[in-house]
């Protein structure tokens, strides 16, 4: 114990991380790791690897509609709640970035869905789009059956999730307006900039290194939607809202396919990887700090 | 440099995130084969011939189950009783765990770290995975141990958890077959007087019960794939191989070979087409049974538990009948199988345990319980003796429409059990996907029947690949 702290004393820095990896390993290496493992293989019921069948679970899933279908349909839906609740999140921060009065209580609504639960939103929505009892159509006087027409499913999620999204943008946003230096846009009043001029050419670059920020953890987090598919539409209706991770629920803990759903992980794995290394690249181009 | 390794760590870190959560499940899924063995054979051991005298003072019985809603409160208020009333020491300790589906799958998990329950309610659809899983005391030895008189239970409940050699392995606790709910007072309106039999007959009915009836919807049904297994049996045809599954382990499906499949899928369809059964989502969604009690629907399908809570939601806004489920044309001639769950004791070597267990179970299925458990939810009474209760005779005089469920259930003969499965959770989404395309034009009646079929036996083969 001694010369353990004598070490960490000396400055052993590496020291210091054990207690962080220890916790990164048991939760994040090993079932890295053993997820890995786990889809090179072929589980029985109990979910336990049974048959080693090397790269069949690959080959399965690039072979499937289904997944091509999965993959096609998170792509569309992480593009909708990516520019959603980007745009929801920003255009609130610019309208709460001047003092007026009753701020306190738009800026409080315009952060609030950051502290709801996505599952008790989806019980709500459920309601609300409920096509014989909900508010939606009452008030629209439309007779559309949002969640189960496959043209609109997917949308009704997606549109759910921007509307999540977006209050942590929203913060994000006011926290980067805060930064822009007020003096800078005395000066282009002074130049005679209109208010879009002020906001393009001001407000935006000036957004640029949280606004890059706000979409690399905008884009991951909805490839990880889960509890609103889940509630609202289960993957249906057929495929429709079938997103890559519920699909990865449902053959893991309702088929008992471990293999199938760990290979899932994994390219699901690899494609956040690249998207997130490629906007890293375009980062060094883009943002201006 | 150090910023693009910066950079793809972070990349890394971020999207391991992603990885995580079904890895660790996967591991907490860790153990081995022999453990499942070792405890079917130490099942013999556990009940000895003192099962009958084991002292249970003191004793906490863990009990899982899936019913909530109406059904949960009259669930909480049997275990409440039985925790008044019982003499014996007993503390029963129930856990609502979400739906039957959660239920089974969250005993998988926990029952792999040997902490699961003492008791669980597993719905008819895990029988089959349940008997091969080993973790049980066979009902049967706690039956013979206690000399518990089984005829009291009604035969054909009986009979669908009765394997071949005569084992019963989980005690029936709550079962319904399938109803037509019907709107009286539409029907009256339209000058209906009976119920109909079949989808057929629905179609012939449907002009009639919307001009003049005043329904904006003629059938709500939900896309749910236990409709679909009913409609195979009121067919009186076979879902699967093996003669249904029962004579040994289903190797491929046999809806689409037999016709009967694409009979159902015919009649859905031509409902739909004419505008009589709009999609109304599948049975989680509630939707059906929304627009049967706000007056929206003349007619739905449902399990015969739901009935107390369509009694309640409906308000008496209108009279709500009972009728048999349909069947899919005039000439059919077969029956339906029941549904709902039984219970399971789990095996945790610990006699005194399983003997409190035991002493529970009887309270549940006494007949005072399945008269409450009858009036209360809408599940039949799984002993005869509940209906000479004064509860019972209370319930049907006041509610006649309890009586469908049991008079359905008695024309019914056990041949038409329904098929076992051990796949059944994955085929249910695989028929539910298939009618839901076929609803949106994605799919013709006979590609949906195709697709169907391939993708279950599939589904069999692996399963029998790895688990035979």
């Amino acid at each position: 114990m001694n010369r353990f702290i004598e070490k960490l004393k000396q400055g052993n820095a590496y020291l210091y991380l054990i207690p962080c990896f220890l916790i990164f390993g048991v939760f994040l290496f090993y079932p890295f790791v053993k997820t890995i493992y786990l889809s090179f293989y072929k589980t029985d019921k109990l979910g336990q690897a049974k048959l080693f069948v090397g790269a069949e679970n690959y080959i399965d899933l690039f072979t499937s509609e289904a997944f091509y279908n999965s993959l096609f349909v998170t792509l569309i839906f992480v593009v909708i709640v990516v520019a959603g609740s980007m745009l929801i999140g920003l255009i609130a921060a610019v309208l709460c970035s001047k003092a007026f009065p009753g701020i306190r209580f738009f800026s409080t609504s315009y952060a609030l869905p950051m502290a709801i639960a996505s599952s008790g939103a989806a019980m709500i929505f459920k309601i609300i789009l409920n096509p014989t009892i909900g508010i939606l159509n009452k008030l629209t006087g439309l007779d559309i059956n949002w969640i189960n027409d496959p043209k609109y499913a997917l949308i009704c999620v997606a549109v759910l999730t921007a509307w999540l999204n977006s209050g942590i943008n929203f913060l994000y946003f006011s926290a980067g307006l805060g930064n822009i230096d007020d003096t800078i846009y005395e000066r282009a009043s002074v130049d005679g900039a209109s208010g879009v001029q002020k906001f393009f050419r001001l407000t935006l670059p000036g957004l640029s290194p949280i606004m890059f920020y706000t979409l690399v953890v905008n884009i991951i987090q909805a490839f990880q939607s889960f509890g609103q598919v889940k509630i609202l539409t289960q993957g249906g209706p057929g495929e429709s809202t079938n997103l890559i991770v519920y699909s990865i629920y449902r053959d893991a803990f309702f088929n008992y396919k471990f293999g199938s759903a760990a290979a899932q992980s994994v390219v699901l794995f690899l494609i956040i990887m690249l998207l997130t290394l490629v906007m890293f690249r375009v980062e060094k181009k883009g943002v201006k700090y | 440099m150090k910023r693009k390794v910066l950079a793809a760590m972070l990349a890394a870190a971020l999207a391991a995130g992603a990885l995580s959560g079904c890895g660790n499940k996967a591991n907490a899924a860790k153990t081995d084969d022999t453990q499942a063995q070792d405890t079917a054979d130490a099942a013999d051991s556990v009940i000895t011939e003192n099962f009958a005298n084991v002292d249970t003072n003191g004793t906490t019985v863990t009990f899982w189950h899936s019913m909530g809603g109406v059904n949960g409160e009259a669930m909480d208020y049997l275990v409440n009783k039985f925790n008044d009333e019982n003499t014996d020491g007993i503390t029963v300790e129930a856990v609502y765990q979400g739906e039957y589906d959660d239920t089974i799958n969250k005993l998988k998990s926990a029952q792999i770290g040997n902490m699961g329950a003492d008791l669980v309610q597993i719905y008819d659809l895990g029988t089959r995975f349940m008997i091969d899983s080993g973790w049980v005391i066979p009902m049967q030895e706690m039956i013979d141990a206690d000399g518990y008189d089984i005829s009291q239970i009604e035969p054909n409940v009986a009979a669908y958890y009765t394997t071949e050699d005569g084992v019963m392995y989980s005690m029936p606790f709550n079962s319904s077959t399938p109803l037509l709910y019907y709107n009286k007072d539409m029907f009256e309106a339209a000058g209906i007087t009976e119920a109909p039999k079949s989808l057929a007959e629905i179609s012939e009915i449907g002009a009639a019960l919307e001009e003049k009836g005043g329904a904006q919807e003629v059938l709500a049904i939900s896309i749910y794939g236990w409709y679909f297994e009913q409609f195979m049996c009121k067919q009186g045809l076979d879902l699967a191989d093996q003669e249904n599954g029962r004579s040994g382990a289903a190797e491929k499906v046999v809806f689409d070979e037999n016709g009967g499949g694409l009979n159902i899928l015919n009649a859905w369809k031509k409902l739909y087409d004419e505008g009589y059964a709009p999609n109304v989502g599948r049975s989680g969604s509630d939707s059906a049974t929304a627009d049967f009690t706000s007056g929206k629907a003349a007619m739905m399908l449902g399990s015969s538990a739901s009935l107390k809570q369509l009694l309640e939601d409906s308000g008496g806004k209108f009279e709500i009948g009972t009728a048999y489920y349909p069947a899919v044309s005039d000439s059919d001639e077969g029956g339906v199988s029941i549904g709902g769950a039984s219970l399971w004791a789990l095996n945790n070597e610990d006699e005194k345990q399983a003997a409190a267990t035991w002493k529970f179970i009887k309270f549940l299925i006494s007949p005072e319980s399945q008269a409450y458990w009858n009036a209360n939810t809408g599940y039949f009474p799984i002993v005869t003796g509940a209906q000479e209760e004064p509860v019972f005779k209370d319930n049907i005089a006041k509610y006649p429409q309890f009586q469908t469920a049991l008079d359905q259930l008695h024309d019914s003969s056990p041949e038409y059990a329904g098929a076992l499965l051990s796949v059944f959770p994955e085929a249910r989404q695989i028929v539910e996907t298939q009618i839901e395309n076929m609803l949106n034009g994605s799919e013709t009646p006979e590609s949906a029947v195709e697709n169907m079929a391939d993708e279950i036996n599939e589904t069999i083969e692996d399963y029998n690949l790895v688990n035979g």
